[in-house]
């Protein structure tokens, strides 16, 4: 596992004498499992963690249903979620592992003592659901926030699609992305009941200071994710002062699609004809435009065939923001795998999470791709939700309080 | 495990107490109580607990000695997550408390007149869980009707309702065994789903009965193995027999031989013997507690997957069965139970309703016991939520055998 291969690495540099600061700024292989990420907002408008968070190593995904229809069950669990997800961040158990009484049952189940934070954060969503006329919370509905419509190559299944609440868990180490989502499950159970779930490992996009990583299909991903500030501004945040959803401000939507990748008939696959699919070269990543890895893609270079070298229907043409009126949305997604499937086929794919401030930018984009991608041909939507995902709350608060006053 | 009644004295009952609560509400805010206070001009004592987390749960109780009379109490959830409850104990009871409470919420407060005497704030999940509390002034003295003596009536009448299944079980696998000797198989299958409700009630009882003369290790002598063994937990060295062997013969080779006569013999044999045993059986609280939690943990190791009956699928008669045994060991607990913590009851009660609710959906009065049968189909669309409401049960169930073993 390469969480313990590089807690070898950074003993052995700092054996032989080379700064391992220097060597955890350079290489982004290795990783420090104490460090950890704060929860709680210091001021306005500062969003959760996991959405900006530089993309830690594995990701557990979990969406719930209500099984109460009363809003202060609903207010009670954020509530505790909040305050049980800060001391997860940093590193702590939620309560004993070992009750003082043996005929009492631990608060926590324990398996990730001694592990360190290992940079968790745990993301907290709201589905269309919580809007509905269940809590009386309607009027309070973020404007944006509705179940995301059918889409061309919608292949989804009834069990992994929907929810009325959202926890992204991740971190750099699986086993205390688990914990997280267990304990909190647990203390969910009564109010909420889970629905499905994706285990995510080699985050599928990259942060600042991170080489852009490979999906499954051996390809990078992410290359033009978004990065700036002022992107992360126009297309992320939500900022809508005056809404009915003033208390969204801050926040962001989460889209999460569970995306199964036919492997063996993409191993297949000549590379040239994988490369045409994506429209970059398979090691470096370059747009087929030329170049390297980061060089804007030229969608109307032509090559000696009269064609251009960028496929129209390939992937990175279909997505780019220049083909879709400018919109882009972050992606955060993971690489999954359910082992095999019925007929003896590695079962795997992609967790594509997104934030965006409207979903409607990423229904604009897959209706695009879902029509003509010729990825289609090699994967298949399968899973599919949208959730609100809150600002971040001060200390002394939780996560959409402002619901409930 | 219950005891042999002979071997075994009662629980020692619980002190009684001698205080008298004059007025005790649940309400938020609530700053009036009713008796004597105006004797204490009127004064309300404050008292405020603070629950917090700097890496360990900690609950600070503000003061922990006031007058007697109406003392208020002010519940502030700052940072604990392991804390979600306060209490004000006396021996045990429940003299006032505060649940739900989680970082974040405003202050909830609860009224108790409380006289004198040593009470306790217990904070379940601090690292400190109970804050002595004294109550100094006159004292009232009348004594309560014992939750103890409550929970051990319950445990006498349970007992009565396990001899009451043993006994009907007895006369449902004697008509199985005649209608397997006279060869009538569909009277046969009719039977054997009549007569599983009977040891699902209790099975958590039964288990580990132990024939004279057998070690307790050895499977030959276990009787819940040789009544309710299943292919899938086959101990090849004693060979199968009891109700999953009859029920595979009837319901997969669809065909009564002379073997299975014999096994429907050995069945009611086992039966019969058990018959005799149990009303030798003596309870404690917790015994029926950890009961009820036992027979859920066998609906959700057994039943949901179809393990259970592999071949006639009547999962779901068991598992409403174990329901069942699970809801009356808790109603003879119930009346000591809410004396001890009326919250908890009534949370326990409501995921009873809830469960029943939910698997009343598959009562079907054609089909065989009663409910429909769990084949592939509903068991892909329908464990998951049968599952989840059962695990909703479990948890304020699991808190009962702690509160009744300490009554």
């Amino acid at each position: 596992m390469g969480v313990g291969a590089a807690a070898g690495i950074a003993g052995a540099t700092a054996a032989t004498g080379v700064d391992p600061f220097t060597a955890a700024t350079n290489g982004d292989e290795s990783i420090d499992l104490s460090q950890s990420h704060p929860f709680y907002a210091t001021a306005a408008r500062q969003p959760q963690g996991g959405v900006r968070t530089v993309p830690q190593r594995y990701c557990v995904f979990m969406t719930f249903d209500m099984s109460s229809s009363v809003a202060t069950d609903l207010q009670v669990l954020l509530a505790r979620w909040s305050a049980s997800i800060a001391q997860l961040q940093a590193g702590k158990t939620v309560g004993s592992v070992e009750p003082a009484h043996g005929a009492g049952v631990g608060a926590d189940t324990g398996e990730a003592l001694d592990l360190g934070p290992a940079s968790l954060t745990v993301t907290v969503g709201l589905g269309p659901g919580i809007f509905d006329e269940r809590f009386g919370l309607a009027s309070k509905r973020p404007a944006h926030l509705a179940a995301i419509p059918t889409l061309p190559s919608d292949n989804l299944e009834d069990g992994l699609t929907g929810g009325d609440l959202s926890l992204q868990a991740c971190a750099d180490d699986p086993q205390v992305a688990y914990h997280a989502v267990r304990d909190l499950a647990r203390m969910a159970r009564g109010t909420a009941t889970v629905r499905w779930t994706v285990l995510g490992f080699g985050r599928a996009s990259a942060g600042p200071d991170q080489s852009t990583p490979r999906n499954l299909m051996g390809f990078k991903d992410g290359t033009r994710n978004i990065t700036t500030d002022e992107d992360y501004d126009r297309f992320v945040w939500i900022d809508e002062p005056g809404s009915g959803a003033d208390w969204m401000r801050g926040g962001t939507y989460q889209v999460a699609r569970k995306i199964r990748m036919n492997i063996e008939i993409w191993d297949a696959d000549v590379v040239s004809d994988q490369q045409r699919v994506f429209g970059r070269t398979k090691i470096e990543g370059a747009p087929l435009s030329g170049g390297t890895e980061h060089t804007t893609p030229d969608f109307a270079a032509t090559g000696k065939d009269g064609g251009t070298k960028i496929d129209p229907r390939s992937h990175i043409a279909l997505a780019a923001h220049e083909a879709n009126g400018g919109v882009k949305i972050l992606r955060r997604p993971y690489n999954y795998t359910d082992g095999l499937n019925q007929y003896g086929q590695l079962d795997a794919g992609l967790l594509f999470t997104a934030y965006m401030n409207d979903p409607g930018h990423f229904t604009t984009l897959q209706r695009k791709l879902g029509a003509s991608d010729r990825l289609n041909e090699y994967v298949s939507h399968i899973g599919s939700a949208v959730f609100a995902v809150p600002p971040a709350p001060r200390k002394g608060s939780y996560i959409g309080e402002q619901l409930f006053r | 495990m219950p005891s042999a009644r002979t071997a075994r004295p009662l629980i020692a009952l619980g002190a009684v107490g001698v205080v008298t609560v004059l007025a005790l509400t649940g309400c938020a805010n609530s700053s009036t109580s009713a008796g004597d206070a105006a004797s204490r001009s009127g004064n309300v004592s404050r008292v405020s607990v603070t629950l917090t987390n700097d890496g360990s749960d900690k609950c600070a109780v503000s003061e922990t000695k006031v007058p007697a009379g109406p003392v208020t109490f002010t519940v502030k959830n700052e940072s604990s997550t392991a804390i979600t409850e306060v209490e004000l104990l006396q021996d045990q009871r429940i003299f006032g408390e505060k649940e739900n409470l989680a970082p974040g919420l405003d202050a909830v407060s609860f009224t108790a007149t409380l006289t004198g005497g040593k009470y306790q704030v217990y904070c379940p999940g601090a690292e400190r869980e109970l804050t002595d509390f004294t109550v100094t002034g006159k004292v009232t003295s009348t004594a309560n009707s014992s939750a103890a003596t409550l929970l051990a009536e319950g445990t006498k009448g349970y007992a009565q309702y396990v001899d009451g299944q043993v006994t009907d079980m007895v006369a449902a696998v004697e008509q199985l065994q005649k209608d397997v000797d006279a060869g009538d198989l569909a009277a046969a299958k009719t039977d054997y789903a009549n007569a599983r409700p009977f040891y699902e009630h209790v099975e958590s009882d039964v288990d580990g009965f132990v024939k004279k003369g057998y070690k307790a290790t050895d499977n030959a002598g276990n009787l819940d193995y040789l009544i309710d063994m299943r292919a899938s937990n086959l101990d090849e060295s004693v060979g199968w027999s009891g109700f999953h062997a009859v029920e595979k013969d009837l319901f997969q080779a669809g065909a009564i031989t002379d073997t299975t006569k014999k096994t429907a013999a050995s069945l009611t044999e086992n039966v019969e013997l058990l018959a005799k045993l149990v009303p030798t059986l003596d309870y404690k609280p917790e015994d029926l507690a950890n009961g009820a939690a036992g027979l859920l943990e066998e609906v959700q190791s057994n039943k949901i997957t179809g393990e259970e009956e592999a071949y006639s699928h009547i999962d779901l008669v068991d598992l409403a069965a174990n329901v069942e045994g699970a809801r009356q060991a808790f109603a003879y607990l119930k009346p000591g139970l809410t004396k001890l913590d009326p919250t908890l009851t009534k949370q326990i009660a409501k995921q009873f309703d809830a469960t029943n609710t939910l698997m009343d959906g598959y009562r079907n009065a054609d089909a065989l016991g009663g409910f429909d049968t769990w084949d592939a189909a509903t068991k892909a669309s329908d464990a998951n939520a049968i599952s989840q409401q059962v695990q909703a049960l479990q948890d304020p169930l699991s808190r009962l055998a702690e509160k009744v073993a300490t009554a």
